[in-house]
This record gives C-alpha cells, sequence and structure tokens, in this order.
C-alpha cells in the first residue's frame, strides 16, 4: 500500500518538474483548459442555447467529438494484441503509451458526453440502484457501462504493470494476460455499441444502415494507431523512451490495412446512396452536395475524403510509408480527414434533413468550440502526465525506495 | 520517508476510480468542477442553509425542498404518498417563487382508457388556433416560441412530401391549391423515444399517453433523435412564461413549468384528458378537424373514425404504432 | 502455455455464452413488437371495457342539450331553440314569410344574404315555412322543428351527415368521454352562409425562421 502513496507522491513530483519546454507545453495546455472551463461554466449557467444546436440538429460538436474519441481509445488495443496474445515483443515498450491514450481518449469521451448533457448535475440518475439504467433497451445505458468497464480494465492493468515495474518486480502474467484478452474483445464492443447508438435509430436513415458499426471499426483503428504513431514520434524526440524505428513501422501496417478498408465501406456508401437515391439519400446529399442551396459541410468533408484517400495512397506505397517524414504527414491527414468524416461529418448530416424534410443547418458557436478545444486540452495533459510516469517507470527513473 | 498515519485510505485496486486516487489529483480538481458546478453548489448551499442556526426557517424549509426535490426517484417508481409529497413541495417552491398559486395534480389514468387522435385532412385549413391553444395551454416558452404542434401546408398534386411542405407560413388561409396536415407527437405504441433514454425519463403510460418526467431527464436528447416525427422539444435556455399567461391548471406528467436543460412534448393535454376533457387543439379548432378519444370504447367518434373512414399513419413502415390517424372527408 | 490456451478456452465459452444471451434480448423484443400493435392493444383492452370513470356530465353542466336518436344511436346535441334571442319569432311577427321576403317590407334580418348552393337549388323558402316562422320543413314538407335542423341539413348532405353521426364530422362539446354531446350543424355552420371564412393563420414562428438560417 505505502508503495501507491510513494508512487503519487514521486508522480506528483515528476510531474511537477522538467524541462522548459514541457513546461510552456504544461502552461499552455492549462490555459486553454481554463478557457474551456470558462466557456462551460457559461454553458452551464445560460443553458445549451449559448451552442449552435437547436431541435433541427439536437447533436453537435460534442457528441462527433464523442464518437471520434471512442474510436481512438478502442484502437489502443491494436497495440496491446500483438504484443501479448501474440507475444510480438516489438509492440511491447508502445503498449503503455497506446493504453495511456486510451485512458486520456475515454476521459475525453466521458467529458464530452457530460458538456452535452442539459442536466449534468442528473447525472447520478443513470446509476443503477441510485437511479435507473434503461439496459438492455437503451444504446446509452451499454454504453455507459461499456465505457466506464474499458475505462476500469485500462486502468488497472497498465497500474498493475506499471507498479510492479515500479517496486522493480515482475508483473505476474496470470493477473495481467486475462485482463489483457478482455481488453481485446472489449475494445471492439466499446466501438460497435457507440455505432450501434446511431445505427438503432430508424428515424435517422443516414445511420440506419448495417455498414455502420463495422465502419466505425475501420475508422477507429485507422484514425487511433495513427495518432499512436504521432505520439511516438514526439516521445523518440523528446524522451530517451527507446522506440524502435521497427515498432513504428508495424504499426504503420495496422494504419495502412485500416485505412483502405475504411476507403472500401465509404466507396460502399457512396454506391449505396448515389446509384439509386431514394428519399433515405438525402442526408448523403446534403453533405456531399448540399440541398435546397444550403451546402456548409461541402468543403469539409471533401477535403477529408482527399485527406484520406491521400493519407491511405501514401501508406499503401512501402517506399513512402517507410519514409517516417512523409508516414508522419500521412498520419497526420489521416486522422484529420477521419475526425471529419467521423465527427460531424457523420453526425449533424444524419439530422439534415429533418423527419418532415425540413433543413436546419448547423455552425457551432464559440463557446462551444472553446470548450471542445478544452476538453482537449484536457486529454492531452492526462496524457503527458501518464506518459511521464509511464516512461519514468519504464527507463527504470522512477524507483520505489524504502 | 513513509509516514504511517498520514497513509491515504486505500481503496484503490477494488474501486473503479482508483485512478482518481492514485494518480492526478489535479486533474480530480478540475473534472469535479467542470461536472458537478451547478448540481453541487446548490446541493452544498442547500444543506449549509438546512444545517445553519442562523438562518431562518423560511429559507432551512426551501432549502429542505430543494434538497428533496433534487433526491427525489423517477415519479414512474413513486408511491402514492410520494407523489403527492412532491406536488405538495412543487406548488409550494412555486408560490414562494411568484406569490401565485398552481394547482399540480398527480392523477393517475382512467381505468379502461385508451388514448387516440385523428386528423381530418381535408377539414384543415391552416389556421394555426390549435398551435396558439396548445402554447397557452401548456405553458411552452414563449422566448424560443416552441410549438408541439407543426401544420404543414403542401401543395395538392404532390402528395405527402413533406419536404416540399412549408410549416411556417404567413399568408391568407386556405391557401390556394394547398392542402394542410398537422403533426405532433403521435404518443407511439412501440415509441422508438422510450426505448432509448438511458434513465427511463420517458415512458408510457397505461392510458397511452407517452410521457415525460421533466427531474428525471438528464438532457442527453437521445429521444429527440431516435423519434421520427419531429415530436419532443428540448429546452435549449431556462423557459420564460410571462405570469398572467401562465396556467395553473397543471399535472405533474404534463403542463407543469419545466426547466432548461429538459425535454418536452404533447401528452395529449394530459392535464384535460384525464379530467374527461378535449385537449387544446380539439377544443380550439374551428372546423372539427381534430378528434380526440378513447380507443377501447366500441361506441367512440375515434372508433367510427378508424372503422368508417380511409385512415393511414405517418411513417407506417417504421413499426412505431402512433396513435394518430388522418383521414379525409 | 498451458494456461494461456485454457483461458483462451474459457474466453470462447463466455464469448459463446454472450452471444447467445444477445441473441436472446434481441428475439424477446421482436416478440414484444407485434404484441404492441393498435390493433392488439384494442382487441386486448375491449375485453374487459366497462365505461371510464369520468363523464362528460361535469363539463357540460349549464350547457342546454337535449337527445336525439339517429338510427340506432342516442346522443346529446346542443340545442338551438334555447339560443335563437327571440324564439318563437312569431310572438311578434304575425306577416307570412313571403311577405316579409319582399325588398322594403324587410325590417329584420335585412341583412342576410343567403350565400348556400345556388340559385337554383335554394332560397329562403326551402328551408323555412312560409306561414309559420317557428317551424322549418323537409322536402317533403315535413315539420322539422329549429332544434332538429340537422334532418334539413342531411337532405343534401347526405356523407357528411353520416359522418356526423358518427362523429367523424364536427365536433364533440368539451368532452371526449360518454354520454356523448355533440355540436349540431349550425354550432359551426352558419345556414344561410355555411362556408369557412379565408383568414390569416393564428400565429408566424420567427424563431423557426432564425433557426433555419
Amino acid at each position: 500500500m505505502s508503495a501507491i502513496v510513494k508512487l503519487v507522491k514521486d508522480s506528483l513530483d515528476v510531474t511537477t518538474h522538467g524541462t522548459r519546454p514541457y513546461h510552456i507545453w504544461m502552461a499552455f495546455l492549462t490555459f486553454v483548459m481554463l478557457v474551456g472551463m470558462y466557456c462551460y461554466s457559461i454553458q452551464v449557467s445560460e443553458g445549451l442555447q449559448v451552442t449552435g444546436m437547436s431541435d433541427g440538429v439536437s447533436w453537435g460538436l460534442y457528441i462527433s467529438n464523442f464518437t471520434f474519441l471512442v474510436g481512438v481509445a478502442a484502437a489502443a488495443v491494436m497495440l496491446v494484441l500483438p504484443t501479448y496474445v501474440l507475444k510480438d515483443m516489438d509492440f511491447a515498450q508502445a503498449v503503455l503509451i497506446g493504453e495511456g491514450l486510451a485512458v486520456a481518449a475515454l476521459l475525453m469521451c466521458l467529458a464530452f458526453v457530460i458538456a452535452d448533457m442539459g442536466g449534468p448535475a442528473r447525472l447520478w440518475h443513470m446509476i443503477p440502484g441510485l437511479g435507473i439504467l434503461n439496459f438492455p433497451s437503451s444504446m446509452l445505458a451499454w454504453d455507459m457501462i461499456v465505457l466506464n468497464g474499458y475505462l476500469f480494465i485500462n486502468i488497472s492493468i497498465p497500474f498493475y504493470i506499471l507498479i510492479s515495474r515500479y517496486q522493480g518486480k515482475k508483473p505476474n502474467p496470470k493477473i495481467y494476460i486475462p485482463g489483457v484478452i478482455i481488453s481485446v474483445f472489449w475494445a471492439v464492443g466499446i466501438h460497435m455499441v457507440t455505432a450501434f447508438l446511431y445505427q438503432g435509430l430508424p428515424s435517422r436513415p443516414f445511420w440506419n444502415n448495417a455498414l455502420l458499426g463495422p465502419r466505425f471499426l475501420a475508422s477507429a483503428f485507422a484514425a487511433g494507431p495513427a495518432l499512436i504513431i504521432l505520439v511516438l514520434a514526439i516521445i523518440r524526440r523528446w524522451t530517451k523512451f527507446p522506440i524502435t524505428e521497427q515498432t513504428i513501422k508495424k504499426i504503420s501496417m495496422i494504419v495502412t490495412v485500416a485505412a483502405q478498408i475504411n476507403l472500401i465501406m465509404l466507396f460502399s456508401e457512396l454506391f449505396k446512396e448515389f446509384y439509386a437515391p431514394t428519399h433515405h439519400s438525402e442526408s448523403a446529399v446534403y453533405l456531399f452536395f448540399g440541398l435546397k442551396g444550403k451546402a456548409a459541410l461541402v468543403p469539409w468533408i471533401w477535403t477529408a475524403i482527399s485527406m484520406n484517400i491521400t493519407a491511405t495512397v501514401i501508406l499503401t506505397y512501402h517506399k513512402w510509408r517507410n519514409n517516417l517524414t512523409l508516414l508522419y504527414i500521412a498520419c497526420g491527414l489521416l486522422f484529420a480527414g477521419i475526425w471529419v468524416e467521423k465527427g460531424f461529418g457523420l453526425i449533424v448530416p444524419g439530422f439534415i434533413p429533418g423527419p418532415y424534410g425540413q433543413i436546419t443547418e448547423y455552425l457551432p458557436t464559440q463557446i462551444e468550440v472553446g470548450v471542445t478545444i478544452g476538453i482537449w486540452a484536457m486529454g492531452a495533459f492526462i496524457f503527458t502526465i501518464l506518459a511521464r510516469v509511464g516512461i519514468k517507470i519504464e527507463l527504470g527513473e522512477m524507483k520505489y525506495k524504502k | 520517508m513513509e509516514n504511517e498515519e498520514n497513509k491515504k485510505p486505500v481503496a484503490g485496486r477494488e474501486k473503479k476510480d482508483g485512478y482518481h486516487q492514485v494518480f492526478n489529483l489535479e486533474m480530480d480538481r478540475r473534472s469535479a468542477l467542470k461536472r458537478f458546478a451547478g448540481g453541487l453548489f446548490s446541493a452544498t448551499a442547500a444543506v449549509t442553509t438546512a444545517c445553519s442556526v442562523t438562518a431562518s426557517d423560511e429559507k432551512k424549509e426551501k432549502s429542505n425542498m430543494d434538497w428533496d426535490e433534487y433526491f427525489k426517484g423517477n415519479y414512474k417508481e413513486m408511491t402514492k404518498d410520494e407523489r403527492l409529497a412532491t406536488v405538495d413541495r412543487l406548488e409550494k417552491m412555486y408560490t414562494e417563487r411568484t406569490g401565485k398559486n398552481v394547482n399540480i395534480s398527480e392523477k393517475g389514468e382512467v381505468e379502461n382508457t385508451l388514448f387516440g387522435y385523428a386528423f381530418n385532412v381535408s377539414k384543415c385549413q391552416g389556421y394555426m388556433d390549435c398551435v396558439t391553444a396548445c402554447v397557452t395551454e401548456n405553458n411552452q416558452d414563449r422566448d424560443s416560441e416552441m410549438q408541439y404542434i407543426r401544420i404543414h401546408e403542401i401543395e395538392d398534386g404532390k402528395g405527402f412530401q413533406f419536404n416540399e411542405a412549408d410549416d411556417n407560413y404567413y399568408h391568407e388561409v386556405p391557401n390556394e391549391g394547398h392542402f394542410y396536415m398537422g403533426t405532433q407527437c403521435f404518443h407511439c405504441e412501440d415509441a422508438p423515444c422510450t426505448k432509448v433514454c438511458p434513465v427511463e425519463a420517458t415512458w408510457q403510460e397505461e392510458d397511452g399517453i407517452v410521457v415525460i418526467d421533466y427531474d428525471w431527464c438528464i438532457g442527453c436528447r437521445y429521444c429527440m433523435a431516435a423519434c421520427p416525427y419531429d415530436g419532443r422539444r428540448f429546452n435549449w435556455t431556462q423557459p420564460h412564461v410571462p405570469e398572467e399567461e401562465v396556467n395553473t391548471d397543471q399535472h405533474y406528467l404534463g403542463n407543469r413549468l419545466r426547466k432548461k436543460g429538459v425535454m418536452e412534448k404533447c401528452t395529449f393535454c394530459i392535464q384535460r384528458s384525464r379530467e374527461g376533457q378535449n385537449p387544446a387543439c380539439v377544443e380550439a379548432c374551428p372546423t372539427g378537424a381534430r378528434t380526440f378519444g378513447n380507443l377501447l370504447d366500441p361506441n367512440s367518434e375515434l372508433r367510427y373514425i378508424l372503422e368508417n373512414k380511409k385512415v393511414f399513419r405517418l411513417k407506417e413502415d417504421l413499426g412505431t404504432e402512433p396513435k394518430f390517424w388522418y383521414y379525409t372527408d | 502455455m498451458v494456461i494461456l490456451q485454457e483461458l483462451k478456452l474459457r474466453l470462447m465459452k463466455t464469448k459463446l455464452i454472450l452471444f447467445a444471451f444477445i441473441l436472446g434480448v434481441i428475439a424477446c423484443q421482436h416478440d414484444d413488437h407485434h404484441a404492441n400493435s393498435v390493433s392488439n392493444q384494442i382487441k386486448e383492452g375491449e375485453k374487459h371495457y366497462d365505461g371510464v370513470s369520468v363523464s362528460s356530465e361535469d363539463l357540460t353542466e349549464g350547457i342546454k342539450t337535449h337527445e336525439v336518436e339517429i338510427g340506432e344511436r342516442k346522443f346529446h346535441i346542443r340545442e338551438r331553440e334555447s339560443q335563437i334571442k327571440s324564439f318563437p319569432c312569431s310572438g311578434c311577427h304575425t306577416s307570412p314569410v313571403n311577405q316579409i321576403q319582399t325588398e322594403g317590407e324587410q325590417k329584420a334580418h335585412w341583412d342576410i344574404k343567403l350565400d348556400h348552393a345556388s340559385e337554383d337549388v335554394m332560397n329562403c323558402m326551402t328551408c323555412h315555412t312560409d306561414d309559420n316562422m317557428d317551424i322549418l320543413h323537409s322536402g317533403t314538407g315535413k315539420e322539422i322543428k329549429f332544434n332538429d335542423s340537422y334532418k334539413l341539413c342531411g337532405q343534401c348532405h347526405s356523407p357528411q351527415y353520416k359522418d356526423w353521426q358518427g362523429g367523424a364530422h364536427g365536433k364533440q362539446v368539451k368532452s371526449w368521454a360518454p354520454p356523448r354531446v355533440s355540436n349540431t350543424c349550425t354550432s359551426c355552420h352558419n345556414p344561410h352562409k355555411p362556408g369557412f371564412e379565408s383568414r390569416w393563420p393564428s400565429r408566424y414562428n420567427t424563431q423557426k425562421v432564425e433557426e433555419r438560417k
């Protein structure tokens, strides 16, 4: 038990001391978080009308980011699976980073959900026992369970491994392997459940198709590891943590395959919507071409798809993929492209046109953007701290001294 | 150095929030602030005032009521006494706020009723008297001009193509070459909204009315995404009804005053229909285009319409089983 | 290695059980779907229907009605004679109707212009009796009281009449609950000018316009 206390003390020590760039980074993140909190306080006092959402488009930037980040969180498993189950040790170092990213992404997801709620003070109504949880009927109830469960797994397993290494002990596989295996399946679970949130609504034909779940998985396994590659690049640059090129190249293989599958699924969607358009295709028409003069999302989606295609092409050609600079560019493009395509490029068109064909466009307000970047900063902040502590322990710089 | 006396009680590995206790206290504060700002402040204030020795009795009673209201359960699961207690509290809180009285009923369903609705498309002239009556009767927010009912003006020959309809027209009606259809919550028997609510804040009562417990709703708006008929409305801000226009005959599940961040919708005027009265829209329509009735009564006008007129419902293929039929002369 | 394989096997089993459970949940939901159809609900509920505990009587108190029996149906309708300001007309007027009809002789009702069907089909005498202004008459000369004026309208407007009898035309008075109290034709339609006037809608939603910009 005292090991945990000492770990806390050491963590606090390690995260509050560092180089100048580190301090500048953390200060910047803190500032952005404060901006976010200020914007959120305005939202709490005046209600959600300070956002761009309306009866026509009732989910906007917050839920878009939530959807995207669940995918990023699920993707951490892409490193866990090879490392522990397939015993490919090239991934070993990246695993803790991936798990840290998953935790940060999950906390961002929870933050976005709470930011989007009309009554966050009544959140306890969802806790079974205290309140009522509409399980198994409501997919949101499922989502709450699986997300929190995944958070628990992704905290407890790496925590166990870290605290063992912190004490110089070897973590016992009998304890962490079952958790690891569960987390692999659970990761697929969280993203399918999040997809089912939208997939199960016949009132929104843009989402109500069988491909949404698999598409979510494909784009998650493209965007998540792409972010991990970028983060690993930063870690290589700024810390002494050894990440081999081999690790990055292996992860890039996963990103490539996932990005290719994502494109195939996109083409399947486009075919279904535009080969023989029905009244149900109106949302896709709005997204790609505009509807009745309303075309706010058209430049966004075409940019996103071009970025995705460019990135996939770069990744496919192995000479380019193995060029680290090009790889990082491709990962950045892919991450941004999928953020648009799966974020508000999916959520907002689902509401347009409305149930009786009315078109209400959506534009996020400054407050909404403020809260969003505040939460992203919070995620970066959490991740930096987790990564820093994890790396220090792995490097042996943080040791439990009795 | 280790300090045995200052050891934190560690439940790190068992509790889900072990991470919070161990890794980052700073994050804890930030997330607590973000997440519980509103509720925690008011709850703390309530506790402090309630336990204070110096606060007046009035203030203590008020904070006790606030506390009880915050921690009460879902209306669906309350006993009769709990329901009476909560409407009593709400009435008192209103009087305290405004000095006026309201009557909030908790009347349950009338036995042997299953409410349904019929709309005569041939008769609607697009007057929107129903919309006005509904807004007044149900204390809807005037600032955002919330309206449960939509009247769609559709061109003759277009068929029921709602995407070509205009639901916000302002010219002399009936407009030549057009016809009118009204939509609102259809109180579906297999409602998608009740299926998706994560906290069961919305459900269908025995008499068929789909209701919302405004104090239980957490404002996630999943039901709004799930409704295929644009039946539900959300309070994006604190709703405001001018004092003199407040309808003081209220029902807990119906037209009592709502707060920001909760859903609301047509309740078939539950405060009226459970007393045998027609909903406000039915009463207001000058052409008799709207009929309300009990589906279980074989002699009701509604059953006559279903059995003798050519009725249809919207989006029948979705399987939602709405209890709102359209027919023509 | 053996431990790992055992764990994998156990996990497979759990996965299968979970899969079966989910299938069961979905399947159960599917059954419920058909039970929920309105026609099934009506069939079930009708079996033990024996009236409701609310009545229209409280709401229609003070409204003068009288009971009519049309075919197999018995229901109440609004009374008319008590609503006409100075009924019976013969209390003051003694001249026959056809005399009062001519220009110059008309003193009251001078402003009643008949805007109902065409001149070929209708004039005052179509409904009003020339030697008795307290009573109306049918096409065959049968007397019809003002209270039963629906019988007159029903002569030409038989689809509406039929619909009104059942409740598909017109409006009930204040309540959906039995006993049924219905409006009559003249409750909504002026018999001399029965059409509904064109007018402006009662409101315009400016917020919706903002939202849709």
